[in-house]
C-alpha cells in the first residue's frame, strides 16, 4: 500500500503518533474539562479545597445526591432565561451572514470583473477599515446611536456587525472570484446570458465553496463578537456572549458562575457540530475542468 | 444568413493601438481565419465581432444592420474559447443545453438539438461526464457542440486546437473543416498557425501589430505575399530571404548573383521557397557552404548562410554531404519574390 518513499522506520512513527495524540489531547483539554465541570457544582468545579473535586465531584454529591447535576443548565436556560439569547443570537447571525453574502457577492464580483486602477485602492481601503479594532469603531458609534435612539436594539447591533464585517467578507470573495476565470463570464454571455444572469447562473455555482467559507467566517465572527453586542445591545437584547459574561460578572450567588459554564457549553456545542457539516463543503479546486488544466 | 461588415474598426488602449482601421466584408457562410503572431489584434477584432470589446472607432455591420450597441447575447454568435470555458458544475449534456436554456427555446426541443450536436462532434458516450473528467480533445468538443447547438448566424473560434496535443489538433482540425463545410455558417478562425490557417480558410487576413497585411484565399498568400512579414510566416518552412542589391536585372549579394529580374537597381530583399530551388552538381545561383542538414524523411533540407539569414533548399531525400561541402543551388529567376529593402512591400507584378 505505502511505497518506499512514504515509508517510514518504527520509532519516528512511534514519535509521530505520540506528538499527535498529546497535541490531540492538550487542545480538546479546555473542551472536555468545561463540558465535564458544568455538571458539577461551583464548590466542586472552582475548588479551592481539592481539585480532584472537579472530576468526583464530593460536594455536587453532598447537594443533589449525585456526581452529576444539571443545575447550571437549568440555572442558565430557565431561571436566566439563556434561550431569549439563543434566539438573539440565531437572529443577528442570520442577518449578518444574508447581509455581507449578498453585498460581498456582488461587490467582490463587480471588483474582480472591473478594469479600472480604483478597484485596489477601494480593497486596501477596505483592508484599513478591517485593521482598526471594533471597539474604537464601537465608541465612535455609540453617541450617535444614543442622539437617534436606536441603542439597544438588534438592528443596530447587526448593522454594526455588518460594517466591521463587510471589508473581510469584500476581500475574501474578491478573490474567489479572481480565481474564476472571465471566459465563463464571457461565454456565458455569448450563449445568452446578461451580465447578471452570467453572475447567478454560471458564477455562483461553481462560487459555493467560496461563498460557504465567507459565509462560516462572517457567521462565526457575528457568533463571538462581545465588543460590539456588549457596547450596543441592552439587557433585554443581549446575544448569548454578552449574557454569558453577565452571568461571570455576578458573583454574589453560588451558581451564577455555572450558569455561565452551562452556557458556555451550549454556545459551543452548535459550533462544533456546524463546522463538522460545512468542513465537506468548505472544498476548493471545484473550478477543475472549467478551463485547460 | 450572416454577412459581416467591419468598418474602418480600430481599438486603442490609451496610446496602444490594437486594431488599427480595419475593414473587410466577410461574406456570407465564408470561413474566414485571422492569422498572426501573438500581439497583432486577431483575437481582439474577434471579440470585438462578439461584443466582449468596444471597437473605439468605427461600425460591425452583421447582415447590414449595425451592432456595435448590442450586448453579445443579441448578436447571435456563438464562441468557442481557447480555454474551452466549460462550465464546470453542469454535466456535457446540460454544457450542451446551457445556450437553449438561457434563450428560452421551447424546452420539447432541447432533448433533440443537444443530441444531435453531440452525435456531431462525437461525443455521445460523455453525455453525462463532468468536463473535469474529459480530456482536452473532448472538452473542445463540448465546446464545439455547445456553439452549434443553436444554429447561431456567426460562429468565432479563438484559437480552439492551440491547447491540443500536435496529433489531436490535426484530427480536430479535420473535424473542424468537415463540421463548418456541414453546417455552413459564416465563420470567424483566429490563430497563430499558418497551417490551421491554409488548410481551413476560404480566406486569410494576416495582421501584424494590428494593422492588416494581407487578405485573400489561402493560395495568393502563399503565392504571392504582399509583403516579405506575410513572406516570412506563411508556409513550413517559411520563405527564404536574402538582402541584397539589383543592378541590371541582377540581384547579387554574398555567394548568391541571380539574372533575368525585373526590378529597378538598388537594394532589395530577394525570397525564395524551398521547394522551389534545387540542390545542382554546378553552376547554380547559389554557390555556398552548407550550414547545417536536416533529414525530414520524405526529403532533405539543406541550409545555407547568407548574410546572416539562413537559406534552406529542399533535396532529395537520398542527398547527403557533410556540413562545411560546397554547394550548387539553382533559384528559377520566375520563382523569385522581390520586396522593398525598405517597407518591405512586393515588387513587381
Amino acid at each position: 500500500m505505502s511505497s518506499a518513499a512514504t515509508r517510514k522506520p518504527l520509532p519516528l512513527k512511534i514519535a509521530l503518533w505520540a506528538f499527535v495524540t498529546i497535541w490531540l489531547l492538550m487542545a480538546a483539554f479546555p473542551f472536555l474539562w468545561t463540558l465535564w465541570g458544568s455538571f458539577k457544582v461551583e464548590l466542586d468545579f472552582f475548588s479551592i479545597a481539592d481539585w480532584t473535586n472537579a472530576i468526583t465531584g464530593a460536594n455536587t454529591e453532598r447537594t443533589h445526591g449525585s456526581t452529576f447535576t444539571g443545575a447550571g443548565y437549568d440555572g442558565a436556560w430557565v431561571q436566566e432565561d439563556f434561550w431569549r439569547n439563543v434566539i438573539n443570537t440565531t437572529f443577528v447571525c442570520i442577518f449578518v451572514v444574508c447581509t455581507s453574502l449578498t453585498i460581498g457577492t456582488l461587490g467582490g464580483y463587480a471588483l474582480s470583473r472591473s478594469g479600472f486602477k480604483y478597484v485596489f485602492w477601494l480593497l486596501i481601503t477596505a483592508l484599513i477599515f478591517r485593521a482598526i479594532p471594533p471597539i474604537t469603531l464601537v465608541s465612535g458609534y455609540l453617541p450617535v446611536f444614543f442622539d437617534w435612539n436606536v441603542w439597544g436594539f438588534l438592528p443596530t447591533a447587526i448593522i454594526v456587525l455588518v460594517a466591521i464585517n463587510q471589508p473581510f467578507t469584500l476581500w475574501m470573495l474578491h478573490s474567489f472570484f479572481e480565481s474564476i476565470p472571465k471566459e465563463l463570464d464571457e461565454s456565458a454571455k455569448v450563449d445568452g446570458c446578461t451580465q447578471f444572469q452570467a453572475f447567478r447562473r454560471v458564477i455562483i455555482p461553481v462560487m459555493w465553496p467560496g461563498v460557504i467559507t465567507t459565509g462560516l467566517f462572517s457567521f462565526l465572527l457575528a457568533y463571538n463578537d462581545f465588543a460590539v453586542t456588549s457596547m450596543i445591545l441592552n439587557e433585554g437584547n443581549r446575544t448569548m456572549i454578552p449574557a454569558i459574561a453577565a452571568f461571570m460578572g455576578t458573583t454574589q450567588t453560588e451558581g451564577n458562575v455555572m450558569f455561565a459554564v452551562a452556557a458556555v457549553v451550549s454556545a459551543t456545542a452548535p459550533l462544533f457540530v456546524m463546522v463538522l457539516f460545512f468542513q465537506r463543503q468548505i472544498v476548493s479546486g471545484l473550478t477543475a475542468g472549467a478551463v485547460k488544466g | 444568413m450572416a454577412e459581416i461588415q467591419l468598418r474602418n474598426i480600430s481599438k486603442r488602449w490609451g496610446a496602444f493601438v490594437g486594431v488599427d482601421n480595419f475593414d473587410l466584408t466577410i461574406a456570407d457562410k465564408e470561413f474566414l481565419v485571422l492569422l498572426g503572431p501573438s500581439g497583432c489584434g486577431k483575437t481582439t477584432t474577434m471579440r470585438m465581432i462578439a461584443g466582449l470589446e468596444d471597437a473605439t472607432e468605427g461600425d460591425i455591420l452583421v447582415d447590414g444592420q449595425r451592432v456595435n450597441d448590442l450586448e453579445p447575447k443579441d448578436r447571435d454568435v456563438a464562441m468557442v474559447f481557447q480555454s474551452y470555458a466549460l462550465y464546470p458544475n453542469l454535466n456535457v449534456y446540460e454544457n450542451i443545453r446551457f445556450p437553449l436554456r438561457v434563450r428560452g427555446i421551447d424546452p420539447s426541443t432541447h432533448d433533440e438539438k443537444v443530441r444531435r450536436a453531440s452525435a456531431m462532434v462525437e461525443l455521445d458516450e460523455f453525455l453525462h461526464r463532468k468536463p473535469a473528467e474529459l480530456s482536452g480533445g473532448q472538452r473542445q468538443r463540448v465546446a464545439l457542440a455547445r456553439a452549434i447547438v443553436r444554429e447561431p448566424n456567426v460562429f468565432l473560434m479563438d484559437e480552439p486546437l492551440s491547447n491540443l496535443d500536435a496529433k489531436l489538433r490535426v484530427s480536430t482540425r479535420a473535424q473542424i473543416k468537415n463540421l463548418s463545410h456541414e453546417l455552413a455558417v459564416t465563420t470567424v478562425y483566429v490563430t497563430h498557425d499558418q497551417i490551421e490557417a491554409m488548410t481551413l480558410a476560404d480566406r486569410v487576413v494576416v495582421m501584424k501589430q494590428g494593422v492588416v497585411q494581407q487578405v485573400g484565399s489561402p493560395t495568393e498568400i502563399y503565392d504571392k505575399p504582399a509583403n516579405d512579414f506575410v513572406a516570412s510566416f506563411i508556409g513550413s518552412p517559411a520563405m527564404n530571404l536574402m538582402s541584397g542589391v539589383m543592378s541590371g536585372g541582377t540581384f547579387s549579394t554574398e555567394y548568391t548573383e541571380i539574372q533575368n529580374l525585373s526590378a529597378p537597381d538598388g537594394p532589395v530583399t530577394l525570397g525564395f521557397r524551398a521547394e522551389d530551388a534545387q540542390v545542382v552538381d554546378s553552376g547554380g545561383q547559389i554557390n555556398a557552404p552548407i550550414y547545417t542538414m536536416e533529414l525530414l524523411g520524405d526529403a532533405t533540407m539543406v541550409t545555407v548562410r547568407i548574410g546572416g539569414a539562413l537559406v534552406s533548399v529542399k533535396a532529395d531525400k537520398s542527398y547527403r554531404a557533410e556540413i562545411e561541402d560546397m554547394v550548387s543551388i539553382h533559384v528559377p529567376s520566375e520563382q523569385c519574390h522581390l520586396f522593398d529593402a525598405q517597407t518591405g512591400a512586393r515588387l513587381g507584378d
